[in-house]
């Protein structure tokens, strides 16, 4: 027996690849490439300059734009959303729990250089400002919860909101997950080579290294039973597990991937068999390739091979805490158009990831149940089952 | 309302190791000084060489807590403890260590600017494989932490939860000295843990219109401890024995509450380890 699932009422999103739900889904059916020369700050030091830079960030009319690009990006979704959805509820009885890797990180480089000390600076550095903004602008009174299990940040975040529907600590919970690309992140992944000179390839025997995108991506959510009218679909289910192993590096066997899953799938009360679909992390790293490789086939036994597996990520970068939400969205998308999207990128077989990774072309398939997976740093793991409607 | 019971908090501060450290009134005891460190502990192994002194404070804690309920490390270790780390700004340091030491700062030091090097560090040391959240915020994320640490236990998905918080604040003094208005004073760097487990105890997240008694308290004592207030809070209630522990906390304009009633023979011995 599984927990009650959640229902996910409508979602907003703003993406290298589309600008709000609709965009964002009709590039990833037509293979748009969201990648490109960053241009918003330097990159000429680098030894990779490239990313998934939204060009132009969508404006409410006669808004003066947020300062601070996460926060941005997060009101931002948040219109998208809300022009889909109506918050119908108190304010007391409405949540925001949002995932982000970097937080207002940016306004921290900004108030190091800050030479009239603007505490505005200071307060927006701390990783709960775009979150708390967000809060503000909806004029929600309900729980107000950041949570940073870096790249995995996104799932984590609609685990934690469905928990606190259940717990019948708010009627209605915005949940999501954002991050901005700035220097700060560019610079580490770049001193740590973890980014790509070449085309992001997950899974793909060439594949080199991740490019970083950035984004953000919202869900209304609400209890199942007090959900009215239509929905995407489904949380059944979330696990979120620590690997214990690398500050930085997935564990070699996937342990926490592994128990994420199979954590996941026993909290949404489904099995293995019941699987139509996989959304998995697939950064296009060498090594994180492999090891989820390994890890689904553990988790999900040796029906995997028949199961769809895509990586967005060669399409829109990672978008680290925006990441996880976005891929849940796509994978309730999928569902309702019978439409997988492909793996941008992956064209050549690697014998160590030997799964159907939806290769060139969006597929005609019908998926009901979704697992998404999500890895971080710090040893973070996190998956979702979701159950999408055809 | 969730049912876990509250076994033990381990804590140290910028005040030295445990309640007994603390003093009666932390402005007058802290003399001015905006802020108190808590030195980089001093623990064994090549691992730890290159760890934050955030990251060592984490695993600190944990030890406290250990040494309190008079468990070792083998006892917690595998996929049946749950570990939720809370902070509002522990990532601060490592942030701008990264940003100033611009261009030569590279893979040693980028992992450890994420939210997540903390607990990563704490769960590696002690071998936590199991459910994982971190949140960041202040008092009022560490009772959201605490309620759904009880979830977690409720359910099933664990035999034990552990509730970590961690705030330093010495490399930033100067940043947060530009925001007073968010943060009170004296700020006090701190560490702390606490042990949950399946039990009687009742715990409920409530409004808050005031501070609690506990809340005020621990303030009094202790300083401003953000993320760790709630917890210093609930070893206070613990020592002094209570059956009913009702902690607050504030953050950004929001007030929250806990109450825990704890079963009373359980409580009298708790109140005993602390």
């Amino acid at each position: 027996m599984g927990v009650d699932p959640v229902a996910i009422v409508a979602a907003g999103v703003v993406t290298p690849i589309g600008e709000n739900l609709d965009a964002f889904w009709a590039g990833l059916v037509t293979g748009r490439d969201g990648l490109s020369t960053i241009e918003r700050f330097r990159v000429d030091d680098l030894r990779v300059g490239r990313g998934g830079e939204i060009k132009n960030v969508p404006l409410a009319a006669g808004e003066r734009p947020p300062a601070c690009r996460a926060t941005a990006l997060l009101l931002a979704a948040a219109r998208d959303l809300l022009g889909r959805a109506a918050l119908d509820a108190e304010p007391a009885r409405i949540g925001v729990v949002v995932g982000t890797a970097l937080g207002g990180v940016e306004r921290l480089e900004q108030a190091l250089d800050d030479k009239d000390h603007r505490p505005r600076l200071v307060a927006g550095a701390l990783y709960d400002s775009p979150g708390h903004a967000l809060a503000r602008r909806l004029g929600s009174r309900g729980p107000e919860l950041t949570v940073s299990t870096a790249c995995a940040s996104g799932a984590t975040a609609l685990g934690i909101a469905a928990d606190l529907l259940r717990a019948d600590r708010a009627d209605l919970v915005i949940a999501g997950g954002f991050d901005g690309l700035c220097r700060f992140v560019m610079r580490g992944f770049d001193a740590l080579r973890s980014l790509t000179r070449e085309r992001v390839r997950p899974f793909d025997r060439r594949r080199s290294g991740l490019l970083l995108g950035e984004g953000a991506a919202l869900v209304l959510m609400a209890r199942d039973r007090d959900a009215q009218g239509p929905r995407l679909g489904r949380l059944l289910g979330h696990a979120s597990t620590s690997d214990a192993a690398h500050i930085a590096a997935p564990h070699p066997d996937g342990r926490g991937l592994v128990s994420a899953v199979r954590g996941a799938l026993a909290h949404a009360g489904v099995g293995p068999g019941d699987v139509d679909f996989v959304s998995a992390h697939g950064t296009g790293t060498p090594l994180n390739d492999r090891i989820e490789t390994a890890a689904l086939k553990t988790a999900l036994g040796p029906r995997v091979g028949a199961i769809p597996v895509n990586s967005i990520k060669g399409a829109l970068g990672h978008t680290m805490g925006a990441a996880a939400t976005l891929e849940a969205i796509m994978c309730l998308l999928a569902s309702r158009h019978g439409i997988v999207p492909p793996t941008l990128g992956y064209e050549e077989a690697d014998p160590a990831c030997d799964l159907d990774y939806v290769p060139r072309f969006a597929r005609s398939v019908r998926t009901r149940v979704s697992v998404s997976t999500s890895l971080g740093f710090g040893g973070c793991n996190a998956a979702l089952v979701l159950e999408g409607i055809a | 309302m969730s049912v876990a019971r509250l076994e033990a908090v381990g804590v140290i501060s910028g005040w030295g190791e445990g309640l007994g450290a603390l003093p009666g009134e932390a402005t007058r005891a802290c003399a001015g000084q905006p802020s108190l460190m808590i030195k980089r502990p001093s623990l064994d192994g090549e691992r730890f060489r290159r760890a934050t002194r955030e990251c060592l404070l984490g695993v600190a804690a944990v030890q406290a807590v250990l040494a309190k309920r008079g468990r070792s490390p083998r006892d917690i270790a595998g996929g049946s403890t749950a570990l939720l780390y809370v902070t509002a700004a522990a990532y601060g340091a490592s942030n701008r260590a990264f940003v100033e030491a611009a261009p030569t700062a590279g893979t040693l030091h980028f992992p450890y600017t994420a939210a997540s090097a903390v607990p990563a560090e704490v769960a590696i040391e002690f071998q936590l494989t199991g459910p994982y959240v971190i949140f960041v915020g202040g008092a009022t994320a560490t009772i959201e932490a605490l309620a759904h640490a009880a979830v977690l236990i409720e359910r099933g998905e664990c035999e034990r939860a552990l509730v970590l918080a961690v705030e330093t604040f010495r490399e930033c003094e100067d940043l947060h000295a530009r925001t007073r208005w968010l943060l009170a004073r004296p700020l006090v760097e701190a560490a702390a843990c606490a042990w949950l487990e399946p039990g009687e105890g009742r715990l409920r997240v409530t409004d808050a219109p005031a501070a609690s008694t506990l809340a005020r308290h621990a303030r009094r004592r202790a300083g401003e401890t953000l993320a760790c207030e709630p917890l210093i809070a609930l070893a206070l209630g613990l020592e002094s024995g209570d059956d009913r522990l009702h902690v607050t906390g504030e953050w950004r304009g929001r007030r929250l509450g806990l109450e825990w009633t704890l079963p009373p023979r359980a409580s009298s011995r708790m109140g005993a380890q602390v």
